[in-house]
């Protein structure tokens, strides 16, 4: 069990603890939820409230009382949630995977560190073989497994997202289904 | 009856993997395949759920297909079912994908690896492709040659492919007056022999895959060789890929999980139902005095 001495401990660290205090800091905070904006909740964007609305409805079914809808309305907007974040990923999984010449990270430094190698000699001598490396990018598979790896921190940001709204569904789920069972019952 | 549901359903879904596995790797399926069924109303209002997320180049008829596959063995009762087996589908087809490039990316460096050892066997032993490059000679020369010795291009090559010295020089002869070097060309008929080759293992083509194993055994060596020296570039790939797999599998388990658990309630709630439907209709009849004589 917890001692009085660190759940004191805790709570004043957790008052010192207010995010970013110079101005610099809380305009860059402030940005943090447009990044991608999943983090907004679903109710703030007018089209997906609509949409959550009209799930609500099909889920609580005809002459469902308040209740049921509100439980329904729970179950609705975890998933419209849901579609929003695997949207998001599909779309930045997509548009990277668009891009012509993608490469990773270590890719490109390597290529840089070839590129200023190459530019110190005096003549410029480039063998095909470097220039084959410095010209191409991944294709096909090779390219989407790039991606994977270069975008990982993004992917799994991502899914921390999407592992939320899965546990917020599931659980709405079963506060709906027993309500309805109690009612049955 | 639960849990028989949600092996059903794993079963399902396991044989759509390999169904799937065996139509990207382009094997032959078997005739027991059951058609597909045809896409019903109910699969047709998952739309509601939004359309499917593809790739650029995944098959979406195959999509379909699966959720339609899933729709037919889950028969869903309300929305909240058909919410579950979208996610089924959708996880699924993440699964099948991660897997597909997973084995991709293992299979692209091992059969690099192969056609880099089939090029050192036929510059080693030229009988192997000696057809091969009598054909690719012929092909070079109607392509370069003038078109007044076009025609002759057919007996230029089998003048020039015995690989006798007398026909080398005669080779050197004629590639340098369209000015070609000989050994490039040898080293490119080689490279396509070996493209051909492999391309020819990959389909199962039996002469090649016979031929793939005799040299492989006689230089000693297996396909495990070379996945075991291409295997340590692409680990962290491979592992990322994994992962990836392993999440998608463990979400679509929980999906039918979750259907299983509410087909236990809603078989709970429908015995109920029908208990006190039962129970209604019948009446407790009190034993009467006569009917208590005759029972001592």
């Amino acid at each position: 069990m917890t001692s009085e001495r660190k759940i004191r401990a805790n709570r004043a660290n957790a008052r010192a603890s207010t995010g970013p205090r110079t101005t610099r800091g809380r305009a860059r905070a402030a940005r943090n939820a447009l990044r991608h904006a999943l983090s907004l909740p679903v109710c703030s964007d007018p089209v997906l409230s609509e949409e959550v609305e009209t799930l609500a409805r099909e889920i609580a079914g005809p002459g469902a009382n308040a209740e049921t809808h509100e439980l329904a309305r729970q179950v609705a907007e975890a998933q419209i949630d849901l579609r929003r974040v695997r949207y998001a990923r599909h779309q930045f999984l997509s548009d990277t995977l668009s891009k012509q010449y993608y490469d990773s990270l270590a890719n490109i430094r390597r290529k840089e560190k070839v590129l200023d190698a190459i530019l110190r000699r005096n003549p410029l001598d480039i063998s095909m073989e470097t220039l084959k490396f410095m010209t191409s990018t991944p294709q096909g598979p090779d390219k989407l497994a790039t991606v994977l790896s270069g975008e990982a921190k993004k992917l799994l940001a991502m899914d921390r997202y999407e592992r939320r709204a899965l546990s917020r569904r599931k659980f709405a789920i079963r506060a709906f289904d027993a309500a309805n069972r109690d009612r049955a019952g | 009856m639960p849990l028989s549901l949600m092996y059903n359903v794993i079963r399902v879904s396991d044989s759509l993997v390999e169904r799937m596995v065996a139509f990207v790797s382009r094997k032959s399926i078997s005739n027991t395949e059951i058609a597909a069924p045809k896409v019903t109303g109910r699969t047709q209002r998952l739309t509601v759920f939004g359309p499917p997320l593809l790739l650029e180049g995944e098959d979406a008829a195959a999509y379909d297909q699966l959720l339609a596959r899933l729709c037919a063995a889950v028969k869903p009762v309300d929305i909240i079912d058909e919410i579950f087996i979208g996610d089924v589908a959708a996880l699924e087809w993440e699964v099948l994908k991660w897997r597909r490039l997973k084995w991709t990316l293992m299979q692209e460096d091992i059969l690099k690896a192969l056609k880099d050892f089939l090029v050192e066997q036929l510059e080693s032993n030229y009988a192997l492709h000696k057809k091969h490059f009598k054909r690719y000679l012929a092909e070079l020369l109607r392509n370069n040659l003038p078109t007044e010795q076009a025609d002759s291009a057919e007996t230029l090559a089998a003048e020039c492919a015995p690989h006798t010295d007398e026909a080398n020089e005669k080779l050197d002869e004629v590639l340098g007056s369209i000015g070609l070097e000989m050994n490039t060309v040898l080293d490119n008929a080689r490279a396509a022999k070996a493209k051909e080759l492999v391309q020819e293992y990959v389909r199962g083509k039996q002469a090649a895959v016979t031929l793939v194993h005799k040299l492989l055994a006689d230089a000693g060596v297996s396909m495990d060789t070379f996945m075991a020296k291409a295997f340590p570039y692409k680990i962290d790939n491979i592992e990322r890929i994994d992962r990836l797999a392993t999440v998608a599998e463990s979400r679509r388990n929980a999906a039918l999980r979750e259907i299983d658990r509410r087909r236990a309630v809603l078989g709970e709630t429908l015995r109920r139902s029908v208990q006190e439907i039962e129970d209604g209709e019948f009446e407790l009849i009190e034993p009467t005095a006569a009917n208590g004589k005759n029972a001592a």
